[in-house]
């Protein structure tokens, strides 16, 4: 439906694991194996219970962490490291506070080969996209936390990434903004047709935003099931399909988080 | 309805007048107050004890010095010379010490050579070092120069440090997945900007200890500067000039401070 154009996967994660070295000396395997296909402009949403390793997913797609095993290839092309192809909007918005709004979203931008002049029209086609063409002389304290990962959207679709990675964008936001914050996430996504990886641990957001929906289990995080959603957006998530949705999401969680505490004890 | 638009009128002139006073002005106004009080408390001590003039003078004796002292401009020429000093030996140390900073905050390896020389060498006062001082460079600029540096340099490296080891994770990341790939960029487009208003309270801390730390060398061993003016004025028995000396003192020391904290105000803001 939304998967348009391009042929080739845009992301693929195969038999990827990750384990690390607790300071016993005794190995934890925290990740895998996770093996995903993405498809071009897919909406993939990645919910699972805290500490369950969709963190550590994410920083490996970033290219912030190495996998102890397993690949993530993008376009074909196996990752080594960060990449602006791959951008990001965080948790907690990770704004340059020195650099004004439009200096902020032109960051990225000046680090690829784009004259001067355009960079700054970019910065600002994404600022109206977003709505705050009148801020981009401001500096960041200014702003309100919704005005601020506002800004954070924009600057991670300005790059003109091949992959969006988002870290729980919204986890620090009060529930109106991040109502509001959502449905603007949609309509920007739909409108520039990108891939995306969303992190939450929120079934309510997922339901509302995802194409696709995968549910890890608690540690080792491994991918416990799948949901596809067609509904048309914007979806009412108090309709009988997505209530019953939520329930089953719901259920497999609350066994996976049940499993964290008998382990624990 | 009436309280309301009342309550909203008649603010608006009283506030309009209040701001004729320029913000500044209102300010200063503790400060005036404080110095009135000092000098009122000094008035009332000699008054009661009646000290000799060599031990306490009154304010109006050490006011007219002070204007001897202005006037003719001598004043001017020992302040001139301690600032100078300051001055010079704090650029030094900020040359120095922040490029150092940086790259102790940024490698932990780095760091971990350099940083017992620092904690070795960081409890030894500047005011220590002045014998040495003297010893290796004599009585000249160079002397008072090498004390302050050692004054100035580690407030300065050590908040430094502290800013580029506390640059947020989060910016890293930021940074790297925006396009800074190498560290270099990495280093220059986030490492340093984060890192600046820390390094801003470092510079500024600095010259408050090497405000200091000059006016210590200067007793011991100078024929020019503020220090030089009170050592001079015990030694001929004229608390008069060692008061106006202090005096002086103070007053740059105070002014060179609000310039730092109006400097900060303005151009340190960035921190969060």
């Amino acid at each position: 439906m939304n998967a348009p154009l391009t042929t080739g996967k845009p992301l693929c994660i195969s038999g990827l694991t990750k384990t690390y070295e607790t300071r016993t000396g005794e190995s934890m395997e925290a990740l895998g194996p996770i093996s995903v296909d993405v498809a071009a402009g897919e909406f993939l949403v990645v919910v699972g219970p805290s500490g369950c390793g969709k963190s550590t997913l994410l920083q490996i797609l970033a290219g912030f962490l190495k996998p102890t095993d397993g690949t993530v290839s993008v376009n074909g092309e196996i990752i080594t490291g960060p990449s602006i192809d791959r951008s990001m909007i965080f948790q907690s918005y990770a704004l340059f506070p020195w650099l004004s709004v439009l200096d902020n979203v032109r960051f990225g931008l000046r680090r690829k080969t784009i004259p001067r002049e355009q960079q700054r029209s970019i910065a600002l086609q994404y600022l109206r996209l977003v709505g705050l063409q009148d801020f981009a002389d401001k500096n960041i304290d200014e702003l309100s936390g919704g005005m601020k990962q506002r800004v954070a959207i924009a600057r991670a679709f300005a790059v003109n990434p091949s992959i969006l990675l988002m870290d729980e964008p919204f986890g620090a936001l009060d529930a109106l903004t991040r109502r509001f914050l959502q449905r603007e996430l949609l309509r920007i996504w739909q409108e520039q047709q990108r891939t995306v990886v969303f992190i939450t641990h929120s079934v309510n957001e997922a339901i509302f935003l995802a194409d696709r929906i995968l549910v890890m289990s608690s540690r080792p995080g491994r991918i416990r099931a799948e949901w596809r959603l067609d509904s048309p957006r914007p979806r009412d998530l108090n309709s009988d399909q997505h209530r019953r949705l939520e329930a089953e999401i719901f259920s497999l969680l609350d066994e996976e988080v049940t499993k964290t505490f008998s382990w624990a004890t | 309805m009436n309280i309301a638009s009342a309550k909203n009128s008649a603010p608006g002139p009283g506030r309009t007048s209040h701001r004729r006073w320029p913000a500044n002005a209102v300010r200063a106004l503790p400060f005036c107050y404080a110095a009135i009080v000092i000098v009122l408390v000094w008035q009332i001590v000699v008054d009661i004890t009646k000290p000799d003039p060599s031990i306490l003078p009154p304010p109006i004796d050490v006011a007219w010095t002070f204007g001897h002292l202005a006037g003719d401009g001598e004043l001017a020429v020992h302040a001139g010379y301690s600032v100078a000093r300051v001055i010079t030996a704090w650029l030094l140390s900020g040359i120095i010490a922040i490029p150092l900073g940086l790259l102790m905050g940024s490698s932990q390896h780095f760091e971990r050579i350099v940083n017992p020389f620092v904690e070795l060498l960081r409890p030894i006062s500047p005011l220590a070092w002045i014998p040495m001082a003297i010893l290796w460079f004599g009585i000249g600029e160079s002397g008072k120069v090498f004390v302050v540096f050692i004054g100035t340099f580690f407030p300065i490296l050590l908040s430094t440090v502290a800013g580029a080891k506390g640059v947020d994770p989060v910016l890293l990341h930021a940074g790297q997945v925006f396009g800074c790939t190498n560290r270099l960029t990495l280093f220059r487009r986030v490492v340093v900007p984060a890192a600046l208003p820390s390094i801003v309270v470092g510079l500024r801390v600095a010259f408050g200890t090497g405000w200091a730390a000059i006016i210590a060398a200067e007793l011991v061993a100078a024929h020019s500067g503020l220090g030089y003016l009170i050592a001079n004025g015990m030694d001929i028995l004229r608390a008069d000039q060692v008061l106006v000396g202090m005096i002086a003192i103070g007053v740059l020391g105070f002014l060179f401070d609000t310039f730092f904290r109006y400097l900060q105000a303005h151009y340190g803001r960035t921190a969060r």
